[in-house]
């Protein structure tokens, strides 16, 4: 990140112009440049990805904060479903073989519901919902359908959408939804970012232990219990190597969190209310929850027993009465309660410093696969010069240097000590791209306090690099290291 | 259980043959009785990982005897059966022939073996953990057996699973009511289902999730689909131990486990009964038809000496016809010779095929990569391959092995269809029974379906082991360095000899490639062949030795038939009486083995709520 180069974003702007201009006789390529460079300016797209019901459309729902994305306890999603940022709601269907088409919007008890108007589902390229949201505005999400579905074809169509194989990916990042980590997870990540020049950054994807409270099998310590799960998953050298992170997420927690309504509080309310063993008798299971009825005719009817039991899930209800229980009253402080639990903050938080702060970095990297995908199948003499420059923008911009090597330290190939592994990572900016973040300081630290720790650091990976003692690949890395605190120093001298 | 008085039935048959100097027909019913003394019914408990498999034996036998952790999961099978007291070994099998290795360890302990927490990925490389526990549910000779869920149904784990469906009673596929079926779970219960004759789907977690009876529709609804007609069981383990410890009757039902109680003691070890009653009473109706024969045939020609001759010269032709059968020329003996003969073709093909096509995949995909960056996928990818193949083989190949035993029982009875028309005083009991006698042994050869499959995984194992270390590592070595030096200069000269190693990298994967398979071809293909051997062998001497039986009876009826005319009529009449008393006897024990076939009866009720 040294100061005097002009910021990645605009030097792969500039070539992606270029190359469209050699390219102008070619309809076909420059199309596909000229959308990657309107997709530049568009908000980072994010794919929901994951095997069959393991509650992406709910996790969608939980980072919007709203109930959009249809979900269901059969296999719903079975269409590529795109939900961005816009004025009015709308909803267009991009049908294979067909112009696109605009649907009617209906809402149903679990999301929105599509009319498809009798298209048959595979003929369905994608759908791309206009949805009015705050949360949306920095980030497209994208709904796949799930891998190893029964339904081979829709598994097919989640694969061709996130890992395609002729062509970059249309999603900038991936969160990856688990229950646990099965060998086809694994291999799907693997394929996610195993292609063209940027490969091997397990850069754009993070990875979600979802259904966090189903794995505790709804005991009330279930959610410490999967973030110890999540660790775990953390310090696994293969993870390490395949994505960013792994967090642990209750998701229908999450979106019952941040939809809580009144009504369902009241409910909560009158059903804390009774006796503790009534209560813990009726919530064995969730059969029994709506349909034994206690003695007090204080408490929600069956019906409304069974849909709090669909919203908040066994767990969700044991944790809220609980909560109730224990004094909490308002039903803002429940409802901010149960997010935080859930894990979608720490997601949220992962969220903003992986992707987020990355986002030049990540549309430069799509960008540059763009790129190279049109250089690949139409070489001609013109574009040697481009092909060049892509590999100097590569191999020269410190930011993607930085992202190889955290890929390199995180596969293991290079023996560091523990503490000083961590060091090396967070300083490459693993944590964020923040100077405190880099340097392990609480973010309100003063410029000058950061100053004397990026010298320091700086310092002591110099020594490091340049110790005798040092094997060949620890010295690299170190110089690497090194450059990254220069560059620290350098933005806080601006 | 049956058990008991079957044993007893064919100790008096024995006995029998003893008294009568009869010892080739003992022999057959030492078998039987052998099969009788070791009642093991066994339930193999299979599905993916973390579906609560581990937990659904522990609430079967009320007792944590299978580690159960949110995050760790089973890494070796344990079999819990009957016993007067609770013990648990662990078991480890030598690598090569030899007695495993039984190591007894305190139940409390068990996890520290059996778990990926204190055993990962079986490094102690044991067998199997046994667990014994004096519980009601087990004493008719249940065993269950709780399978590792490691990697899934579809990885060479899910292929060893599949081998030992075969040796298995029933098997009970466990998946949580969290989604309905997966692709490789409905393509494991579409093999199961041909392999194994009882399989019925546990749905578990029901308390957890409000959905189940969603999930159950859909899940039926894909069963039926696929063609698979098999139960789904819905069940909450959690219910059920937390009704034992309150003995909550109603609760107890609301667990689901009277239903799979019932279908484990109904279905499953009431259909193992009732099949070792029948076929003991087969054999011993088989013997005791044998030896009445000599009896029947001397008090035919005692009662009429002057047609003694033309019985004599009948019996003889029958006993020609018996010894034919013992001939290699004999329909049943070329109908086996040829059959095996066709089927290991056939499966050698089937095996290279499969295999062929997985090898031209594979240097497809080394072709369109750097072997070096994708060694470790592309080896898992390619052992998952190579173990379904192998184990599709497998299966394929054993389902034609069961339908050759049939053709051969069948020709072998059209052979054997001798007619004895004055002595068959029952006629249509007698044929049946042989028939029915003669088609048994393809249940019991395939019971020792057991050592086909230890053949199959014996030769599985050494294939998995085989070193694609020694290929790695050699990869490994170029990689980085490799790499590194193309960051670092870029010139031509690096670029030009990157080029070559990963040409080189190429050709030794390939090469790598082709020798994994040409070895797993081979060991596959000599167990598929020892395999094939051995069903020959039995089913050969299933056959002869039945064939010796019926030459030997009828050889001695004509004995006695000839001998019949030699003596007086005041000793004549003495011997009819004496005759008849012994087919009395004859038959009061054929009557017997009759009973215990027809005491086929609804089991009694099994009481619910106590820990059984």
């Amino acid at each position: 990140m040294s100061h005097a180069a002009p910021p990645l974003g605009s030097v792969v702007r500039m070539l992606l112009r270029r190359t469209i201009d050699t390219y102008r006789d070619s309809p076909q390529a420059a199309g596909w440049l000229e959308h990657n460079l309107s997709r530049f300016d568009e908000p980072l797209r994010v794919a929901i990805a994951g095997k069959v019901k393991a509650g992406k459309s709910t996790l969608l729902n939980a980072l919007v904060g709203e109930q959009i994305a249809p979900t269901d306890a059969g296999e719903c999603t079975r269409i590529v479903t795109w939900y961005r940022d816009a004025q009015v709601p709308k909803v267009m269907m991009f049908p294979r073989s067909a112009p696109p088409r605009q649907l009617t919007i209906s809402r149903g008890s679990g999301g929105l519901s599509f009319d498809l108007q009798g298209t048959p589902v595979e003929q369905v390229d994608k759908l791309d919902v206009q949805w009015p949201s705050q949360s949306l505005r920095t980030q497209t999400l994208i709904d796949t359908p799930g891998i190893a579905s029964l339904s081979r074809d829709a598994s097919a169509r989640a694969g061709a959408f996130l890992a395609p194989d002729d062509s970059p990916s249309q999603a900038d990042a991936v969160i990856y939804l688990m229950r646990h980590l099965h060998a086809t997870d694994v291999r799907f990540l693997e394929s996610f970012y195993d292609q063209g020049v940027a490969k091997a950054t397990p850069i754009n994807t993070i990875a979600v232990l979802s259904r966090a409270d189903e794995i505790g099998v709804g005991r009330l310590d279930a959610l410490s219990s999967a973030r110890r799960i999540a660790r775990r998953y953390r310090a696994d050298e293969k993870i390490r190597g395949l994505c960013q992170t792994v967090v642990a997420v209750a998701g229908l927690l999450a979106e019952t969190g941040r939809t809580m309504r009144q009504d369902e509080f009241a409910a909560l309310t009158q059903l804390s209310a009774l006796p503790r063993a009534e209560i813990d008798a009726m919530l064995l299971s969730a059969d029994r929850f709506s349909r034994t009825d206690p003695d007090s005719t204080d408490v929600p009817d069956r019906e409304a027993r069974a849909k709090l039991m669909e919203r908040f899930g066994l767990f969700g209800v044991r944790l809220s009465t609980t909560l109730i229980r224990q004094g909490m009253t308002d039903p803002t402080a429940i409802s901010t309660e149960l997010v935080k639990r859930s894990g979608l903050d720490d997601l949220r938080t992962v969220l903003s410093t992986q992707f987020a702060e990355r986002r030049d970095l990540l549309k430069a990297r799509s960008a540059l696969l763009a790129i190279d995908l049109v250089l690949t199948r139409e070489p001609r003499p013109a574009s040697a010069p481009l092909a060049a420059e892509v590999e100097r923008i590569l191999a020269g911009a410190h930011e993607f240097a930085e992202l190889r090597l955290l890929s390199t330290l995180r596969s293991g190939t290079v023996k560091l000590a523990p503490d000083v592994l961590a060091e090396a990572e967070r300083l490459l900016g693993a944590d964020g791209g923040s100077a405190a973040a880099r340097l392990g300081l609480d973010p309100g630290t003063g410029p000058d306090e950061l100053r004397a720790a990026a010298l320091d650091a700086a310092t002591r990976w110099k020594r490091r690099s340049e110790s005798p003692m040092s094997g060949r690949a620890v010295a690299d890395v170190a110089r690497l290291v090194v450059r990254s605190c220069e560059g620290v120093l350098a933005g806080l001298q601006r | 259980m049956a058990v008991p008085a079957a044993v007893e039935l064919v100790d008096l048959a024995l006995k029998a043959t003893a008294a009568y100097g009869r010892p080739d027909l003992g022999s057959r019913l030492e078998h039987t009785r052998k099969r009788l003394i070791d009642p093991d019914v066994r339930v193999l408990i299979v599905g993916e990982f973390k579906q609560g498999k581990s937990q659904l034996v522990n609430a079967l036998v009320n007792a944590p005897v299978c580690p159960v952790d949110d995050d760790i999961s089973t890494a070796v099978p344990t079999v819990v059966k009957h016993a007067e007291t609770a013990v648990a070994w662990v078991v480890r099998e030598p690598e090569g022939e030899g007695t495993p290795q039984r190591t007894e360890v305190p139940v409390g302990k068990l996890a520290e073996h059996v778990s990926e927490g204190g055993n990962p990925g079986n490094r102690s490389r044991l067998s199997y953990a046994e667990v014994g526990l004096p519980r009601k549910l087990l004493a008719g000779g249940l065993v269950l057996v709780d399978t590792p869920g490691v990697g899934g149904l579809a990885s060479a784990h899910g292929a060893a699973t599949m081998s030992a469906l075969p040796s298995a009673d029933a098997v009970l596929l466990v998946s949580d009511a969290a989604q309905e079926y997966t692709g490789p779970e409905l393509e494991f219960l579409r093999s199961a289902m041909a392999l194994c004759p009882n399989v019925a789907c546990v749905l578990t977690k029901t308390d957890l999730y409000p959905h189940w009876r969603r999930i159950r529709e859909l899940n039926e609804g894909h069963l039926r689909t696929a063609g698979i007609e098999a139960d789904i069981l819905p069940i909450s383990s959690a219910l059920r131990l937390h009704a034992a410890k309150t003995q909550d009757k109603e609760l107890m039902e609301e667990s689901g486990f009277t239903e799979l109680i019932q279908f484990l003691l109904r279905r499953v070890v009431a259909r193992a009964d009732d099949l070792d009653r029948r076929s003991t009473s087969q054999d011993v109706l088989a013997v005791a038809d044998q030896l009445n024969t000599e009896f029947k045939s001397e008090l035919a020609a005692q009662e009429n000496p002057e047609r003694a001759a033309a019985l004599v010269s009948e019996l003889q032709r029958a006993k020609a016809r018996a010894d034919e059968l013992k001939q290699r020329t004999s329909r049943w003996q070329i109908t086996l010779n040829d059959g095996v003969a066709d089927l290991q073709s056939d499966i050698d093909y089937d095996l290279r095929d499969r295999l062929r096509a997985t090898g031209r995949e594979a240097e497809e995909l080394i072709d369109a990569a750097d072997p070096a960056d994708i060694w470790e996928q592309f080896s898992e990818w390619l052992h998952q391959q190579v173990a379904a193949a192998a184990s599709a083989n497998f299966v394929w190949a054993a389902e034609r092995a069961r339908f050759l035993a049939g053709q051969v029982a069948e020709h072998f009875a059209e052979g054997a269809d001798i007619p004895l028309p004055d002595l068959r005083f029952d006629q249509s009991q007698s044929i049946a029974g042989k028939v029915e006698a003669l088609a048994k042994p393809e249940v019991e050869k395939f019971g020792v379906g057991q050592k086909l499959f230890t053949g199959m995984r014996g030769g599985y194992g050494g294939m998995l082991m085989i070193g694609m270390a020694t290929t790695v590592a050699g990869l490994g070595l170029l990689n980085p360095v490799s790499l590194g030096a193309g960051l670092l200069f870029g010139g031509k000269t690096v670029r030009d000899e990157r080029k070559r190693l990963l040409a080189k990298r190429k050709s030794d994967a390939k090469q790598a490639v082709r020798r994994h398979i040409d070895e797993v071809t081979f060991q596959v293909g000599k167990g598929s062949r020892d395999m094939l051997r051995r069903t020959q062998r039995s089913l050969r001497d299933h056959f002869s030795s039945l064939a010796d039986e019926v030459s030997t009876s009828l050889a001695q009826s004509v004995m006695a038939a000839q001998n019949a005319v030699k003596t007086d009529t005041s000793q004549r009449e003495r011997r009819i009486r004496d005759l008849k008393a012994e087919i009395a006897r004859l038959d009061a024990m054929a009557e017997r083995a009759r009973k215990l076939a027809a005491g086929v009866k609804p089991q009694a009720a099994v009481p619910v709520g106590k820990a059984s």
